[in-house]
């Protein structure tokens, strides 16, 4: 039962099998019938008029180089402007940028003395700072005595109104 | 800026010129606009030093250009202008023949691939008049190999569903 269950099966599967070729060689056929139709030649008068109108445009092209028209990176449309600018005259340009540098070396040295400078000075010795101290305290006294003098004088009180309405109920 | 020189130029027309025009005017189905758009492309081509640099498949680029511009052309017409163009009669890629029943089978299947979708048509024309492989015609219409693939399938299926009776009475 088995046995004749898988014979039938294997008998439709060839028969599938054998479909698909003859599906297949059809279709090959057909590919091959339709592919083996000669196509229209181009025209000969063509051949002239293209690579003409091609060439002029192609001059055209080289041209309008120097210039060209429409979308340019910006990054190149700087380039292009850069060298237009610098190009006539290098020289002039290069000393240019040779003085720039100077300067900007003098301008870095000299920053660069500053610091040195503070960093020479040394903190004074102790004798220098009693002296100091004795100075200081001695200027203290005689400053003090001209304030005391100042602070003893009596002062001349006069009451005054502290804003316009004040001014009026005083008046 | 180096620009392709004459010599260069002329190589590349007498090279794949022919096969181009036919894919054209298989897309086109209009001699005028076939021609524009081939000039077009060889425009460009002048124009443009770097346009071929580091291209691999020459053929298949080319059709790149074409067929974009094709399709360019094709949009910058009116929808009136296609149906037109659609109604009027169609003209046939293919070369005239003496025997009357290719002849006869020759227009039968040009008719069946202007039926075909402009995508479907490209693909079939490639594959069975151009010789491109899958590869190539991913590369040159900008697809998968697999779209390729299936497009390839569905316009076979249709042009053999068109032409069946015709080719079978031709068989016999």
């Amino acid at each position: 039962m088995l046995e004749s269950k898988a014979r039938t099966t294997k008998r439709k599967r060839k028969i599938f099998y054998n479909q698909q070729i003859t599906v297949n060689n059809e279709q090959e056929q057909f590919e091959q019938r339709v592919s083996g139709q000669p196509l229209r030649a181009v025209p000969s008068a063509w051949r002239g008029e293209i690579l003409a109108t091609a060439r002029a445009a192609r001059a055209e092209s080289v041209a309008t180089v120097a210039e060209p028209v429409g979308r340019e990176p910006w990054r190149a449309l700087l380039r292009r402007q850069l060298v237009a600018l610098l190009w006539p005259h290098p020289k002039a340009w290069a000393g240019l940028a040779a003085v720039w540098v100077g300067i900007i070396a003098l301008n870095i040295s000299t920053h660069e003395a500053a610091p040195r400078m503070a960093e020479k000075s040394v903190t004074p010795s102790p004798e220098m700072v009693v002296e100091l101290k004795k100075q200081q305290r001695m200027f203290a006294e005689l400053v003090g005595s001209y304030d005391t003098m100042e602070a003893d004088r009596p002062r001349v009180f006069a009451p005054r109104p502290r804003s316009e309405r004040g001014e009026i109920a005083v008046t | 800026m180096k620009m392709p020189g004459d010599s260069e130029l002329e190589r590349l027309y007498d090279a794949h010129a022919s096969s181009l025009y036919a894919f054209l005017l298989n897309l086109t189905r209009d001699v005028a606009d076939t021609r524009d758009v081939l000039q077009e492309v060889f425009v460009k081509i002048a124009r443009n030093a770097n346009l071929l640099r580091g291209v691999r498949e020459e053929r298949a680029f080319l059709i790149r250009l074409a067929h974009n511009a094709a399709i360019d052309l094709m949009r910058r017409r009116g929808t009136r202008e296609r149906t037109k163009l659609n109604l009027a009669e169609v003209l046939s890629p293919f070369a005239p023949a003496s025997d009357p029943d290719e002849e006869v089978f020759r227009n039968e299947l040009a008719a069946a691939l202007a039926e075909l979708p402009e995508e479907q048509r490209a693909v079939a024309h490639l594959k069975l008049w151009g010789g491109l492989t899958f590869e190539a015609i991913a590369v040159a219409l900008e697809v998968s190999p697999n779209t390729a693939a299936s497009r390839y399938r569905y316009a076979i299926d249709k042009l053999r569903e068109r032409l069946r009776p015709l080719y079978e009475e031709l068989k016999k």
